[in-house]
């Protein structure tokens, strides 16, 4: 079975915005994905004008959670850099057990890659009083949040769209829904420690992909 | 595969997956469309533990009852191959610009299809030949129309017309707006003109043999024109206790109940309390509080004219819902619904590129919390600042309670506006005499509070007598809890040692009780302590700052001008430590106090 793989549009968002984007566009492939019997919750961004869908499982939830949590603590050690969040898909299949090992392996069928880009907020520069900082930025700097938050707004969505577009066009390769199993067993790999490794992985993937916007 | 009907040959199961796809996908599009059915959803949100329907089931997505004028609607939808077509219309109030007729009257209306979805199960002509194995086949299309129907059900929430509904199923019935729908098996194409501002998405179909299974929408991605955002508004009401901007007049002497008060930067407009940065941004502690469905919209007495035969005409509906107080419903939902809301409308007022809470001169919109929680503090004789954080309220997460006798009119202002209930009645509560005697008191204090920071600072001499209990601060819902009390003079201390706080920080942190006698100067503390108390997501060691000489109250002496030179120190980590080291002391005693108290608040 070949593995499919949907590279999504990056998006450029700041350190207090990750949680949101990050959540709406995890639960939205998963909820593509718990193809079992579900009761969709429909959720409200704080942060934008999108409402996106949750498969309405708690562990799901609980998952999504943590590896955000992680990710925002690599980010905050790890500012300003691009990086990927990749969400795969796989299937188990039990290796023969021999009485070496029984190892399980898992079959990889799908795989998201969420580019993000996380901006850090500009500090005052130096010298400037505190005063003077406040007096001269309020107007431009205001408007320019606005207007980069419409924008982030705007690419969110289209980020929703592509999931959306991606997940009706292929579906062939999506395995059998076993009985009683909500949702796809999936994984999501967030930049760990093990910078190095991740980044060689992500450009092999990349590459076996053919998607040459990461390595500009 | 769990199959919600048990039918023995394929071909039966293969008829079965197309002739419950047709009302699903309606049901799935007419949820997420009128209002009157959205709030059947947001109960079978809240009955998610019941038994599931057989009928339910089918292609593993729970959508709840459908409503009776569903089924009739379906009803007449036999013949699979027929396409079904759902019109989505838009009632809206024609522009005065557009009448020609002189004796059209204002209350007119016209209909705009905004969406069109249609789904239609197309046979082909020849047969392609079945490679699959029939005994799994249905398997996989079941498969694929499951993925079929929740990319249509994410879509659904995408489009521009979500928006809309949502709006509308939450304003009020005079606006002149509403959402109706058309079933067909036909319908007239689209206009040349029209067609410009729609934009089509096409589903990819689902093969069934012997055809396959289809869906499209073409829908207006802009619906701007009909100026929503203007027309679909919340009440407006007015704040006759109007509090000022800490930041623009920091002497001002509120008046005494009755008076009107100028607008000054501290708005707090309804159905959109204007949110700091780190107000949403606040750590998830309290977050999950709005991923709650706003639930309350619409009372069951909703019904919908059943009147749906083979042949609608548009406008042959008129859907009898009524709707809430849009005003307390409207802090239920998310700012979208603000009545400022055009779409890209951004929801902060005061946003700023750090998380935390920038309170910027002259512009400070702060959320005051709805009073509806106040009476969940417990009061206590407070002296020491809580070090422990309070949940910090969301604007959106006001709750619609009776109003409280027991809040400042400062506080009650707001609760009372999203309540709709009057102030004044509140207002009574509090002695005149006090307010007169106290604000002499207040004023004198005031000049000495001023930092020269250049930062806005709230000139207050109230001190928080009471701070939630620790109970409460667990509760993601609640809003900024406080009670008022007595002014302290170590209430003036603790304020004091948090006006010398740099970082802005979110708003609840700690909240000041004040003394009902000293309103102005008591909304003034809290504002204050607010806009300094430390972000949440600091360490809670960082909060180890011992303030210094807060004490009981009545046993603090303070001088104001030693304080005035507190004011110009830089802030060190010894003063945050010494800080923490107060609120902690102060969550203790509030937590006695509390469990002491039990948890009610005093009525004045």
């Amino acid at each position: 079975m070949n593995c499919e793989v949907c590279q999504l549009k990056e998006l450029e968002v700041e350190s207090f915005e990750i949680r949101e984007v990050l959540r709406c566009i995890l639960h939205t492939i998963v909820f593509h994905r718990a193809l079992g019997l579900i009761r969709p919750k429909d959720i409200d961004l704080e942060l934008f004008e999108i409402t996106y869908v949750q498969c309405g499982e708690i562990e799901v939830e609980k998952k999504i959670d943590e590896k955000i949590e992680q990710y925002i603590s690599w980010i905050e050690k790890h500012p300003n850099k691009k990086n990927q969040i990749c969400v795969s898909f796989y299937e188990v299949k039990s290796k023969q057990p021999s009485w070496f090992t029984n190892k399980i392996e898992r079959s990889y069928w799908e795989q998201w890659y969420i580019n993000l880009n996380v901006l850090q907020p500009s500090k005052s520069p130096i010298g400037k009083s505190h005063h003077a900082k406040l007096v001269m930025d309020p107007g431009e700097a205001s408007e320019e949040r606005n207007s980069r938050r419409t924008q982030l707004e705007q690419s969110l969505q289209e980020v929703l769209f592509q999931i959306i577009k991606f997940v009706n066009e292929k579906k062939d390769h999506v395995p059998p829904i076993n009985d009683g199993v909500i949702y796809c067993p999936f994984e999501i790999t967030t930049p760990s420690s093990s910078d190095s490794t991740f980044g060689m992985d992500m450009i092999k993937r990349m590459l076996h992909s053919g998607h040459p916007s990461m390595l500009g | 595969m769990d199959f919600p009907e048990n039918i023995p040959s394929d071909t039966g199961r293969l008829e079965q997956i197309v002739s419950h796809f047709f009302p699903k996908a309606l049901h799935i599009v007419l949820e997420s469309r009128i209002p009157s059915m959205q709030s059947r959803s947001r109960t079978r949100e809240r009955l998610s533990g019941l038994n599931v329907k057989k009928s339910d089931k089918w292609f593993n997505l729970v959508m709840g009852d459908r409503p009776a004028a569903l089924e009739k609607l379906h009803s007449w939808h036999r013949n699979v191959l027929d396409s079904m077509i759902i019109d989505i219309i838009l009632v809206h109030p024609i522009s005065s610009d557009n009448l020609e007729d002189d004796h059209a009257n204002s209350s007119s209306t016209t209909e705009t299809v905004i969406e069109r979805w249609v789904v239609q199960y197309e046979n082909p002509l020849i047969m392609s030949p079945q490679n699959s194995d029939p005994s799994t086949r249905y398997q996989k299309v079941y498969k694929k129309s499951i993925i079929l129907l929740r990319s249509l059900y994410a879509q659904t929430r995408l489009l521009p017309a979500y928006r809309v509904s949502r709006q509308l199923s939450s304003s009020l019935a005079s606006s002149g707006y509403d959402m109706i729908y058309k079933v067909s098996s036909f319908s007239d194409i689209f206009s040349g003109a029209v067609t410009e501002t729609m934009k089509e998405f096409r589903f990819a179909h689902v093969e069934v043999p012997p055809g396959h299974l289809c869906a499209s929408v073409t829908y207006r991605s802009d619906l701007s024109d009909f100026n929503l955002g203007a027309h679909i508004t919340l009440p407006p009401r007015i704040i006759t206790d109007y509090v000022g901007s800490p930041a623009t007049d920091p002497m001002r002497f509120f008046p005494s109940p009755g008076k009107s008060v100028e607008g000054t930067s501290f708005p707090v407009r309804a159905g959109r309390p204007p949110l700091t940065s780190s107000a949403a941004e606040r750590p998830h502690s309290w977050s999950g509080g709005f991923h709650r469905p706003p639930g309350h919209y619409a009372t069951p007495n909703q019904s919908f004219s059943p009147a749906h035969s083979h042949q609608f005409s548009p406008g042959s509906y008129d859907f009898n819902w009524s709707r809430t107080d849009g005003f307390g419903d409207s802090h239920q939902l998310s700012p979208p619904f603000s009545p400022s809301g055009s779409p890209s409308t951004p929801r902060y007022v005061s946003g700023s590129n750090s998380p935390r809470i920038n309170v910027r001169p002259g512009t400070a919109p702060v959320t005051i919390p709805s009073s509806a929680n106040l009476n969940r503090y417990v009061s206590s004789n407070f002296s020491e600042p809580s070090r422990n954080p309070l949940p910090p309220f969301s604007p959106r997460s006001t709750r619609r309670s009776p109003s409280s006798q027991d809040s400042l009119p400062g506080i009650a202002l707001y609760k009372s506006s999203r309540s709709g209930d009057s102030p004044s009645g509140l207002m009574n509560n509090y002695p005149a005499q006090k307010l007169t005697k106290d604000s002499k008191y207040d004023s004198g204090r005031f000049s000495g509070l001023l930092s020269s920071s250049g930062s806005p600072r709230f000139g207050f001499s109230r001190s928080p007598s009471r701070l939630s209990s620790q109970d409460d601060l667990d509760d993601p819902d609640c809003s900024c809890p406080f009670d008022f009390d007595d002014v302290d003079e170590s209430g003036l201390q603790y304020s004091q040692s948090l006006d010398r706080r740099k970082t802005s920080s979110s708003i609840s942190q700690s909240l000041p009780i004040v003394r009902k006698s000293s309103q102005d100067a008591a909304v003034g503390v809290l504002v204050h302590m607010l806009k300094t108390a430390p972000p949440l997501r600091q360490d809670s060691s960082t909060y180890m700052a011992s303030m210094s000489g807060v004490q009981r109250e009545g046993s603090v002496s303070v001088s104001v001008s030693g304080t005035e030179s507190e004011f110009s120190m830089a802030r060190s980590t010894s003063d945050a430590l010494e800080e923490l080291r107060n609120y902690k002391q102060l969550k203790d005693l509030l937590l006695s106090k509390s469990k002491s108290v039990g948890g009610a608040t005093r009525v004045h």
